[in-house]
């Protein structure tokens, strides 16, 4: 078929600019993208960040260790006791300190209730990106909640808990608290049993997010993910193995990955990784030991040898990684975050360009990000 | 010509004009019922209480709300286009509530009775997409663009399931005049009798009313709010107003056409507020299935969408539409073909099954666990 | 359409089971003794005046730098006749509870055991019309205190 030229030109097509946030109800905060749409296919997304830079990092350099302790806390709110731990994690190495054994207890048993926290969290707002109208939102946050009761008993806050201290916590734990993780472990496995029955097989959410956002094993390292969203590629990369910190090479858990690295089998990989962490949860509390919770002899103000020291930690999202260079005195020289919602970020294009636009918006649901972790 | 209201003799003019107004009346109070319904159960369904502070139990909560949208501000973006922005809202508005004109609510309440109702219904209630284009086009805004696009798309492909599944029911009962459909369900409701065309009418209704899973033209995570993302005030709270009204309506229509109206099981005899309650009964137990189904439902995405359509509802309304005929062209006993139908709708849900089966396969195992010594390591 | 099914009943489940509602502003959760709101300052009973002397110890030590202390003699000190054991004596008192980020640090310097956080309701529900009226004042850090409702701190 001939097409003269001047229709052609009278019926050129263009490409549709969609500006999706930074205010948009499933952009998880005050991120944006720029979308180049065809239809409804995606044809190119420009991710913006920075909304929410507040510099954190060059805040710590102003600070001494107790200090800083805060600002990791926001850094990642809604994992904030696994920002603690590598911040604390990282001082400790740097200030050669010797944690006694129940605080390193009690430190996975906080670290091990938030990632169920934020993976309940991720439920909940993935949830209401595939369109399921607030129910499993409100499920996530009923279990949420009684984690965050929890961690109110023990710490005093509800989400910056400021409890971790270089060389343990600081003060033990309530008298009941055994008990306490028990009930609201009860309470978290029926909240797990509510999302497995609402969402997992039901047809309409895996036509939704099977083969959607995939990305092979081979991208998503070389992207740097990390983290479920990695894991669902097939690569079985979790520090709490490869590097057992604090004591996890003590306890008995499965490393969950899975097949072909789509939004679904990230969906899956997080609901799996929810129950193993109730099992770690377990069987720390059998193994709690009795003891102190900070080292004998502590400095009143903690001061570092010169050095540097790279620390990472299995948090909700990834790999949490803080890079610390003292030259010496009572605060740092120079603080990083390796932060992983960052990491994850820069696969979104991969996955969503080729896809419809709602793809594209559970693409990025599923990468779970935390724009205060991204921006810092 | 005088028609009969309440006993008094009125001009026709009158008598439709005063009918009218009382339905347009009770519809604003139904939908706001509604709206109070939907939160309350929805809350349930989400271990929620929902609305409890304005009014006892929060009855008063959709009070409140109409008040503060009257109070509103009407705004226009700048960029839009004053006569298809302002219209919109009414295009969308008016047919959902000239498509009230023919259904009978219960026995000699209704505001015309057409001898071909159910033609009439179906032929006006599709107008109101004109209303939702007009809304999208004229709000210059991007989203509310694609929601428009979208929904003409989705109300088009998803009007013909839902026409045929009545065409089907209509041939079964030889009849378009909804008052004789429900006389002739006097002993059994049609729902018996054709159960794969109920499924697709309360599916198509589902997408006809932008209902979850099929709410992609409003999508609140992709495009916020569809076509009146730029409404607000009275304007807005026409959309809404519009939504619910639908909603009855499909209900109203639901119980006519397959649950036997006002007349199963108790009979034409019986009080009129029997009826009422029969009605009433009926309504509510479609709506609650439609919330029911809203809590528990992700939504589908556009493509997913028109191929169910085009590729899975249509061809079975066709075949529906077929057996009912070859059924009723051999005129067989009243109950063989009865029961003739019914197997045959059970054959056709049961392929429904198969096909949504198929097209989605079902889940994989987990993710399998990795062994300790199969972990990367470093 | 099975996973359809098993999706209508789980909703169906919860339809019927309590509703985990709290009723926030006609119920309020028993809140731990733990628990942190702001900081505020302590009153001794003993000799009816504040615990703190002023010392600026949690000013230099607070990250977000929301406080502003100043001290004085105390007109109460043995030496002019009173019957009080400090010789210094706060004299104003601000904390900006809109940049406080309630790390809990201040409690942990105080060598005074003189400031503490808040751990009631009250605490909380500190809501206003203008940030300037989060800037608290002596009396204001002090007001708590003196009704004596605050709960006794567990935590070693």
């Amino acid at each position: 078929m001939v097409v003269r030229p001047e229709i052609e030109r009278e019926f050129e097509t263009q490409d549709l600019l969609l500006n999706v946030g930074p205010q948009h109800p499933s952009t998880h905060g005050v991120f944006r993208m720029v979308m180049e749409i065809d239809g409804e296919l995606v044809k190119d997304v420009v991710p913006y960040i920075g909304y929410l830079h507040r510099g954190a990092e060059k805040l710590c350099e102003t600070m001494d260790y107790r200090q800083g302790i805060g600002f990791m806390d926001r850094t990642e709110y809604l994992a904030a006791f696994n920002a603690e731990l590598s911040y604390v994690m990282a001082v400790e190495e740097l200030a050669g300190l010797e944690v006694p054994d129940r605080a390193q207890w009690l430190r996975m048993i906080l670290c091990e209730m938030n990632r169920i926290a934020s993976h309940l969290m991720f439920m909940g707002a993935f949830g209401i990106d595939v369109g399921v109208f607030g129910t499993p939102f409100i499920y996530a946050w009923r279990e949420r909640e009684a984690i965050f009761d929890l961690f109110e008993e023990v710490s005093g806050d509800r989400m910056m808990y400021a409890y971790f201290r270089p060389g343990g916590l600081a003060w033990e734990v309530p008298v009941n608290f055994t008990e306490r993780v028990r009930e609201v472990l009860k309470a978290v496995n029926q909240g797990i049993k509510d999302f497995d029955g609402l969402l997992t097989e039901n047809e309409v959410f895996i036509a939704r997010t099977r083969g959607v956002g995939a990305i092979s094993a081979a991208d998503a390292i070389d992207f740097g993910m990390s983290g479920p969203s990695l894991r669902a590629s097939g690569v079985p990369l979790d520090i709490r193995r490869t590097e057992p910190y604090l004591k996890y090479a003590e306890v008995d858990f499965d490393v969950v990955v899975g097949q072909n690295g789509d939004v679904y089998d990230r969906y899956l990989c997080r609901l799996q990784e929810l129950r193993e962490s109730v099992r770690i949860v377990e069987q720390c509390l059998e193994k709690l030991p009795d003891g102190p919770i900070m080292p004998e002899k502590m400095p009143r103000m903690l001061r570092t040898p010169p050095g540097e020291v790279y620390i990472r930690t299995e948090a909700p999202r990834g790999e949490y990684g803080i890079y610390l260079v003292s030259e010496g005195g009572n605060r740092p020289y120079r603080l990083k975050v390796r932060s992983a919602c960052l990491s994850n970020l820069q696969a979104l294009k991969h996955m969503s360009v080729g896809q419809y636009v709602a793809d594209a918006i559970i693409v990025l649901g599923s990468i779970d990000i935390v724009l205060s972790e991204v921006d810092r | 010509m005088t028609s009969e209201l309440f006993g008094a003799d009125l001009n026709p003019w009158v008598d439709a004009i005063v009918r009218l107004l009382m339905w347009v009346g009770f519809m604003t109070v139904v939908a706001m019922g509604l709206i109070y319904l939907e939160r309350k159960v929805l809350a349930r369904f989400m271990a929620r209480i929902g609305p409890q502070k304005t009014g006892p139990m929060g009855l008063l909560q959709s009070v409140a709300d109409a008040l503060k949208l009257i109070g509103k501000e009407d705004l226009r973006p700048r960029n839009a286009d004053p006569w298809t922005f302002e219209l919109g809202p009414y295009l969308v508005f008016i047919p959902i509530f000239m498509s009230f004109l023919a259904i009978p609510l219960v026995f000699d309440w209704h505001i015309r009775l057409f001898e071909l109702g159910l033609l009439y219904f179906v032929a006006i209630s599709s107008i109101n997409l004109v209303g939702w284009v007009m809304a999208g086009w004229g709000s210059d805004n991007r989203y509310a663009m694609l929601g428009a696009l979208r929904a003409v798309a989705q109300g088009i492909s998803y009007e013909l399931p839902l026409v045929l599944s009545l065409v089907a029911v209509a041939i079964f009962n030889q009849t378009l005049n909804l008052e004789e459909m429900i006389l002739f369900q006097g002993q059994t409701p049609n729902i018996l009798w054709q159960p794969l065309a109920f499924m697709i009418f309360f599916v198509a209704a589902l997408a006809e009313m932008n209902r979850p899973p099929f709410d992609i033209p409003v999508g609140e995570s992709e495009v916020v709010g569809g076509p009146f993302v730029e409404y607000s005030g009275i304007r807005w709270s026409m959309f809404f107003l519009g939504e619910y009204t639908a909603l009855f309506i499909m209900a109203l229509l639901a119980s006519v056409v397959f649950l036997g109206g006002w007349a199963w099981p108790l009979g034409e005899e019986l009080g009129r507020w029997w009826q009422v309650i029969l009605m009433t009964v009926k309504t509510s137990a479609f709506i609650f299935l439609v919330f029911w189904v809203r809590a528990s439902m992700p939504r589908l995405r556009i493509d997913q969408l028109m191929a169910f359509s085009w590729k899975v509802l249509l061809p079975l309304t066709f075949a529906q539409v077929l057996v009912n005929g070859l059924v009723l062209a051999y005129e067989w006993d009243y109950w063989v073909s009865r029961v003739a139908l019914g197997v045959a709708g059970l054959a056709g849900i049961v392929l429904l099954y198969a096909i949504i089966d198929r097209s989605v396969r079902r889940p994989r195992p987990r993710p399998a666990p990795v062994a300790q010594s199969e972990a990367v390591t470093a | 359409m099975k996973g359809l099914a098993k999706s209508l009943m789980t909703t169906l489940s919860v339809f019927a089971r309590k509703p985990v509602t709290r009723d926030y502003p006609n119920y309020h959760k028993p809140i731990p003794e733990r628990d942190r709101a702001f900081p505020l300052l302590l009153w001794d009973f003993e000799i009816d005046e504040p615990f703190c002397t002023g010392c600026h110890a949690c000013e230099r030590a607070c990250p977000v730098e929301c406080m502003t202390v100043l001290m004085k003699d105390n007109p109460n000190h043995r030496s002019q006749g009173g019957d009080s054991s400090r010789r210094k004596i706060i004299d104003k008192f601000w904390i900006d509870y809109a940049r406080c980020m309630r790390c809990n640090i201040c409690v942990e310097v105080c060598n005074f055991d003189a400031i503490a956080m808040n751990n009631t309701w009250q605490g909380h529900e500190l809501s206003v019309h203008d940030r300037s009226d989060l800037v608290m004042d002596l009396p204001q850090l002090l007001a708590q205190s003196k009704t004596g409702n605050l709960k006794e701190w567990v935590a070693d």
